[in-house]
């Protein structure tokens, strides 16, 4: 049976990825900077307005501008156009200032409708129709208990209105492709991706081509957040114009207002929640109704209750559609507004009862709270795992000599304040993906799959794990990912790369060595049973005797490879984890500064423990940024965005980020779970804890993320009845 | 952006002969004029360098006070020592003025003629962001927009970060243009359009802004910005206050407001309030109270008559040294 080592010299330690130095020193081929030997490119003409119909389109004009060299539309006469950014034509030319001039050549009569672009303007009874059929599908509540009755008992009641607005993705590389069609059966495309293996057959779809004559490259990327799964309209265009130019390449990648416009977003949410409890903290029911928006795509549902085991609850959501650009997947998708919600209303019930927030959180754990264990069948009882974590992260933010009740923090205008949340995730791998491990006669060592390195550290952590195994450096495997056209490889969404890719990973460098061994132990006139790899050596009873290199030379002429299946035992899902914020917040401006972060994070076995908390520390980042700065802003009368952009769509720099702490919850029991993934949790609870801090801070919710000056300041207006 | 001709002379002379009105543009560090090109926002037809031109460069000072080139940028500004010493609010402000990369490509003309920010404007709604005779502004997102003379149809702010302390300091500025040189007070660089067709600067096209000349002063001066984050960003509300002291007490004073009007916004309500007073947390408070008084926010921006208030308060304070809100 497959295991990962009990005394392992690599796992568990900090590599550095193995092409950091490249993307530092800006050596790394990001797919944008990949440009073939003439090269075409292309430029997107998007939808000015919110709400339109094609009423005609020309691109005569356009077609005899210099350099122009193919134009496809892609929303002709009659067609709807849904929001600002939805696509309409693309241009491929021989300069990326030929493309855009052409782009503007293009003549478009549009039926310009009327629109609705937030939620409050779609909910309108009057609204104009986003889709037929209405723009608010609410759906019927899901109860569980009697949360009416029981509401009506509880010894205190809280209830409040928050929000969180729509945020978009802001990945620093832009989506795109560059594709080159060979005739009609064939495509390569350098796609910023973090599912080569999709886009391939997205490629191979609109071609009716095999996804084998799809090759997909993504050596390295920059940023996808979830919103970058699909080929998408832009990178199938690309190719149908690579297509029609006679196999040029064509590259086609966003601007950074596109980016913000039409390349995805999380969903805002609203809720309206009664919260209520017995006199000793204990929650009795909550009633929840909530709406969201993903703009023209949906999906703006999360999950509340959250964490809390909550015997009575009614939660109703309903979805608005708004012309906006569609949601997609994002960083742990629906849980951190779940998360912020649930946590303010639990804190403010807290504050209600004079309790203390960690008090009451370990208060209302579910006594079982059960996720998977090491293997089928087995559990784990998350419940003890949050208390400890709790106790853990209450240490390392100095909360018992710290915390102060909710208003009690000093007399100054600088007021601070400690707050906390807690999240969950699952994180788990796919049962059906493949690496393949080759030893050459020269002694390298090369694994291959159809994943992807999305800034997780699987470049790095696969070759650590072949390294491992082999007795060598990580340095000395050449981990090669980010092709389509090798054994199938996982998609990077919901944390699963990893707990995806390790074990087939340890199966194949496993098969491989013992493969090597029956190789090479005649050579060494002695039995495979009797080798061992250590330091770089072929060991013999436990005697170094041989180099790696030399052994290796021993294969003669055949390379071995061998391709790792999953197994069973080597990885698990679902995880837990809880962050502590403390901030400062100066009363007279409203404006907050988060001082410091403490996120404990458990996911099973930790293979980089570098990458690893790269992972934990960008969680954060972007949680603060959610929590303190992001926000999409669009304009109700003319209906498009006013902040496509990285300057008022407000972003952390340097000096916004706090200390931040970083702690692995992996206890041996942990460990025994084998790998979880740690993309995604990180990121659910920074909103929520810094609003609960602030809260603490300045003795009042303010109820509207992001915690701006102007939302602090309203809201302490309204404190002091001036609003 | 739309194509266009490109000069770089290297004297002022042949600028001037070069920027011939109307569609010609003054180019310093870029990083407003680029970025409106790309968005169409702006689109000249010959753009014409000025950094080539060393003359435009110096930062001399003398017993008269410091003369600042058109073409010095941010980060030279904040080298001088003398600015530093003597001009805190002009350092201060200009320490604050978004990116140590923009701050080393930006300049002091460019800063003070750049255009504003506002989100309609920057869409490509023209200045006034007027459209069927309604105000995008007023009927929309204004969070940032102005919280004075919002009567009239200009609810921008002026961007500028350095005009506020150059004109509580009481600088002035040379412009250059065909009909030869004129020097006005800084303030008088901007006017608040009377129409679509009107710019909100006064430097006409066709001319050139060389230099600011700030007086030799002994006042007690000090800025202070509210602004939402710590990196890069703009000021909500920024105050810059010089004050010619009387003893203990405030003999003469200037109190000038940025990110609030469409101009930089002199405040005499607040100058009276401190004048003949001595400084403590007492009549700063009233002065920024009185600052305040003719505010009339719009829809979203309410929040900024508090920041504006503070923003003086504050101002005021650091000019004699007590930053209390950085003890907690
Ligand atoms: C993220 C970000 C944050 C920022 N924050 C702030 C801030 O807080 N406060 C602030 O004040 N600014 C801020 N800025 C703006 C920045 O300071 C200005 O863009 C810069 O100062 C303009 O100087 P420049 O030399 O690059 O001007 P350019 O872009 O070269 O020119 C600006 C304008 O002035 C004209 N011009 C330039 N020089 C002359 C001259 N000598 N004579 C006549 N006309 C001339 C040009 O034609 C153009 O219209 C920020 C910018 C960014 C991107």
């Amino acid at each position: 049976m497959a295991a990962w080592p009990k005394e392992p010299r690599l796992i568990g330690t900090k590599v550095p990825r193995l092409d950091g130095l490249a993307k530092a020193s800006g050596k790394a081929k990001y797919p944008s900077d990949v440009r073939p030997e003439g090269t075409l490119f292309g430029v997107v003409l998007y939808s000015p307005h919110a709400n339109a119909t094609v009423k005609s389109i020309d691109t005569a004009a356009a077609e005899k501008m210099p350099g122009v060299k193919g134009i496809v539309v892609i929303a002709g006469q009659g067609k709807k156009l849904r929001f600002q950014g939805d696509d309409i034509a693309i241009v491929a030319a021989e300069t990326e200032e030929q493309a855009r001039d052409a782009v503007r050549a293009i003549k478009v009569d549009y039926e310009v409708l009327p629109h609705c672009v937030t939620e409050s303007q779609s909910m309108d009874e009057k609204a104009p129709q986003v889709f037929d059929g209405g723009n608010v599908r609410k759906a019927r509540a899901i109860v569980k208990g009697k949360p009416e009755e029981a509401l009506e008992k509880a010894d205190v009641v809280v209830e409040g209105t928050y929000s969180l607005p729509v945020i978009t993705h802001v990945c620093l590389e832009p989506h795109g492709l560059t594709a080159q069609a060979e005739g009609s059966s064939k495509i390569t495309a350098w796609a910023s991706t973090q599912a080569v293996t999709v886009v391939a057959g997205e490629l191979a779809g609109s071609f009716n081509i095999s996804p084998a004559d799809v090759t997909v490259l993504t050596e390295v990327m920059g940023g996808g957040f979830g919103s970058k799964f699909g080929a998408d309209i832009w990178g199938r265009t690309a190719a149908e114009l690579s297509k029609k130019c006679g196999g040029r390449p064509v590259k086609v990648f966003l601007d950074r207002a596109q980016e913000h416009l039409a390349a995805g977003n999380r969903p805002s949410a609203t809720g309206h929640v009664k919260l209520g409890a017995s006199k000793d903290g204990k929650l009795v029911a909550m009633i929840a109704e909530t709406y969201g928006t993903g703009g023209v795509r949906g999906g703006s549902n999360f999950p509340l209750p959250y964490v809390y085991d909550l015997k009575n609850s009614s939660r109703a959501h309903a979805e608005v559609s708004v012309n906006a650009g569609g949601a997609r997947a994002m960083r742990a998708p629906g849980h951190p507004q779940g998360c912020a919600i649930m946590e303010a209303a639990l804190d403010d019930l807290a504050a209600k009862l004079g309790m203390d927030p960690v008090e009451i959180r370990v208060k209302n754990l579910a006594e079982v709270d059960n996720v998977r264990g090491g293997r089928q069948g087995e559990t784990i009882n998350r419940t003890p795992m949050y208390e400890a974590q709790l106790k853990l992260g209450a240490e390392l933010i100095g909360w018992r000599d710290k915390y102060k009740p909710r208003g009690e923090n000093g007399k100054g205008v600088v007021k601070r304040g400690l707050g906390v949340a807690l999240h969950q995730w699952g994180g788990g791998g796919a049962a059906d993906k493949q690496v393949s491990c080759t030893i050459n006669p020269d002694g390298s060592v090369e694994i291959k799959s159809a994943t992807q390195d999305i800034g997780t550290g699987a470049r790095t952590i696969l070759a650590m794990i072949t390294a491992e195994v082999l007795g060598l450096k990580p340095t000395d495997i050449k981990s090669n990912i980010g092709n389509s056209t090798f054994p199938p490889g996982q998609s990077s969404g919901g944390s699963t790369t990893t707990p995806s890719m390790s074990p087939p990973c340890l199966a194949a460098a496993t098969q491989a060595r013992a493969a090597f061994f029956n190789k090479i132990a005649p050579a060494l006139s002695t039995d495979a049973e009797t080798l061992s790899l250590k330091d770089g050596q072929v060991w013999v009873n436990g005697e170094p005797t041989m180099s790696w290199k030399d052994a290796c030379r021993k294969l003669g002429m055949a390379s071995i490879s061998e391709t790792g299946k999953f197994a069973d035992g080597l990885s698990s899902v679902g995880v837990g984890g809880c962050q502590f914020a403390e901030v400062e917040v100066d009363t007279e401006t409203g404006v907050v500064r988060v001082k410091k972060i403490v996120a404990i994070q458990d996911s099973g076995l930790i293979i980089d423990k570098l990458t690893w908390e790269s992972q934990v520390y960008g969680g954060v980042i972007g949680g603060l940024n959610y929590g303190l700065f992001e926000e999409r802003v669009m304009d109700p009368t003319t209906g498009v965005m006013l902040n496509p952009d990285m300057e008022l769509y407000k972003l952390a720099g340097a000096s916004d980020i706090p200390e931040i702490i970083v702690r692995a919850y992996e206890t041996e029991e942990m460990k025994n779970r084998g790998v979880i993934g740690v993309g995604e949790p990180p990121t659910i609870a920074t909103a929520a804890a810094i609003a609960n801090a602030v809260a603490n801070a300045i003795g009042v919710r303010v109820p509207d993320w992001p915690m701006s000056p102007r939302n602090v300041l309203n809201a302490l207006a309204s404190k002091e009845g001036k609003a | 952006m739309k194509a266009f001709d490109y000069a770089a002379p290297t004297s002022v002379a042949d600028a001037l002969k070069l920027m011939e009105p109307p569609h010609t543009a003054a180019l310093s560090g870029g990083t407003d004029l680029i970025n409106r090109m790309k968005d169409y926002v702006s689109s000249p037809e010959r753009v014409v360098y000025l950094k080539d031109i060393d003359a435009l460069e110096s930062i001399e000072s003398s017993s008269k006070g410091v003369s600042i080139g058109a073409g010095a940028t941010l980060a030279a500004l904040l080298e001088h020592g003398e600015i530093k010493k003597t001009y805190p609010s002009l350092w201060k402000a200009a320490y604050e003025v978004a990116t140590p990369q923009i701050r080393n490509m930006a300049t002091v003309g460019g800063n003070l003629l750049q255009r504003p920010r506002c989100w309609y404007y920057r869409a490509g709604n023209g200045l006034l962001a007027l459209k069927d005779g309604k105000s995008l502004v007023r009927e929309g997102d204004n969070r940032f927009h102005a919280i004075f003379m919002t009567d009239g149809d200009a609810l921008f702010v002026n961007p500028s970060s350095l005009a506020v302390p150059l004109i509580a300091l009481g600088a002035k500025a040379t412009i250059l243009g065909p009909k030869g040189e004129r020097t006005v007070p800084v303030a008088e660089l901007y006017r608040v359009p009377k129409g679509s067709q009107e710019r909100e600067l006064t430097v006409q096209h066709g001319e050139i802004l060389t230099k600011v000349v700030v007086p030799a002063t002994h006042a007690k001066n000090a800025s202070y910005e509210a602004r939402h984050k710590q990196a890069h960003d703009w000021p909500l509300a920024l105050a810059s206050v010089a004050l010619e002291m009387d003893g203990q007490k405030v003999g003469s004073a200037r109190v000038v407001l940025g990110a609030v009007a469409p101009v930089p916004l002199r405040s005499e309500a607040a100058e009276k309030a401190i004048e003949g007073k001595a400084l403590n947390h007492e009549s700063a408070t009233a002065a920024g109270d009185a600052a305040v008084k003719d505010a009339k926010p719009l829809s979203m921006n309410a929040y900024k008559v508090q920041l504006t208030k503070v923003a003086v308060k504050r101002a005021l304070l650091a000019a004699v040294g007590d930053r209390y809100w950085e003890e907690g």
